[in-house]
């Protein structure tokens, strides 16, 4: 495995800037709306963007870890509550792609942004509800909510990454991004 | 943004005390939110953040205060009157809004009295990896330029008529495509700076002001675990109530 070099971590920092401006940009829209994890849904198509293109430039496990705890850190000066959900996802979505192989190959792209976006949705609502009041967990923990909330959030994530996969092609045929396929 | 900028300004007590003796306190008061039961206790917890939040601000701007207060107020009692209805229980209600008040507010006084270079050499003291703080720094100074970057391609498209502002069907071509080719260029000619200076993520950093535990840190610690035993005799002493 080539080791990661200053290109990778400037990269991955600059995709991090990119998901906190998608999340700056789209999460006001939803500031109404009272449904749990509806700010996830409507920032992963943008947020989903930056992560695929971190994945395909930085294709090891590890990827989603550096761009994700970053954002992690930064957002700690929000709320421990995010960081803490955040780094929770970016656990589970790392763990689930080590077995993959890293984010080489489009599937396994895909399956990292629907992974993490709909974990985040997942650990968001729960760990948000909790914060608020421990019965709300109990409400929110019902299949019938957290099932649907589970889908749409990796839905998604699906779309960010194929929005993600356009912008790929697009850099690469401008000579911008240099991805094996 | 508003935070980096408020902590520049305020040299207060808690600014000058150690960025990580303050990281660790905020992370044990917010543990301590989750476990306390008693509405007292909890009170107390919330009083004091409140009251160093308050102190923190007086600083910055009295006209941002009185709506800071009105609309925390505002907030914290529609979220109490929606809790008695759900829960039909008043002291639980209480509970839960004074518990989020509690787990909300150490992150805000941390940011407001924290400028991010601190908190940056805080991290490095704790020995977090180099990468993650290069990343770090990086997200910090550039984040406000790219979002000036994304505020010029809407100034852009508004100028041919397009405001694409409040029309997410338009974000992807008309905003972000743009806007990820700009990112990508700022990537590759920060690497190309770094590299062309010889920095080296893996090399071992120095710090031009490491940080020094000094008489201040000693009294802001004694202080916290004074209001943590206090609050934790108070959950104690009512439990159940």
């Amino acid at each position: 495995m080539k080791p990661w070099t200053l290109k990778d971590y400037v990269f991955a920092a600059f995709m991090t800037i990119g998901i906190a401006v998608a999340s700056a940009i789209a999460v006001p829209l939803t500031l109404g709306i009272p449904l749990p994890g509806v700010r996830t849904i409507v920032w992963a198509p943008f947020g989903g963007i930056f992560l695929t293109l971190g994945m395909a430039r930085l294709q090891r496990s590890g990827s989603v870890a550096l761009m994700i705890g970053t954002l992690a850190l930064l957002l700690s000066r929000l709320s421990w509550i995010i960081t803490a959900f955040l780094v929770i996802s970016l656990v589970i979505t790392e763990i689930m792609m080590l077995v993959r192989g890293g984010y080489r190959s489009k599937f396994n792209r895909l399956l990292g942004n629907v992974i993490f976006f709909a974990s985040t949705t997942v650990t968001g609502a729960l760990i948000g509800a909790y914060t608020a009041s421990p019965g709300l967990t109990q409400w929110l923990s019902q299949p019938w909510i957290l099932l649907p909330m589970t889908l749409l959030s990796g839905l998604a994530g699906a779309i960010g990454w194929w929005l993600g996969e356009l912008v790929i092609k697009q850099l690469q045929r401008a000579g911008k991004l240099d991805v094996d396929r | 943004m508003s935070i980096a900028r408020a902590s520049s300004k305020s040299p207060g007590f808690l600014t000058r005390v150690n960025p990580l003796a303050k990281i660790i306190v905020s992370l044990v008061i917010t543990g301590m939110a989750f476990s306390v039961k008693n509405v007292w206790a909890m009170g107390v917890l919330a009083a004091v953040l409140v009251v160093l939040l308050m102190l923190c601000i007086t600083r910055q701007n009295i006209r941002q205060i009185g709506q800071g207060m009105i609309a925390g107020t505002i907030a914290l009692l529609l979220f109490v009157a929606i809790g008695t209805l759900l829960l039909n229980n008043v002291q639980a209600a209480l509970l839960y809004g004074l518990r989020l008040v509690a787990i909300l507010l150490p992150t805000p006084l941390l940011a407001l009295t924290t400028p991010p270079a601190d908190l940056v050499r805080a991290l490095q003291a704790a020995k977090l990896p180099s990468f993650l703080i290069l990343s770090l720094m990086l997200t910090w100074r550039f984040l406000p330029i790219i979002q000036q970057e994304s505020q010029r391609i809407l100034e852009a498209n508004q100028l041919r008529g397009v405001d694409i502002s409040r029309q997410p069907q338009h974000w992807f071509a008309g905003l972000f495509v743009p806007l990820i080719f700009r990112i990508v260029s700022y990537a590759d000619d920060v690497t190309i700076g770094l590299e062309t200076r010889g920095y080296d993520p893996n090399a071992t950093r120095s710090m031009s002001q490491p940080l020094v535990w000094q008489l201040r840190d000693t009294l802001f610690v004694i202080g916290s675990v004074l209001v943590v035993v206090l609050v934790g005799y108070l959950d104690s002493v009512n439990a159940g109530g």
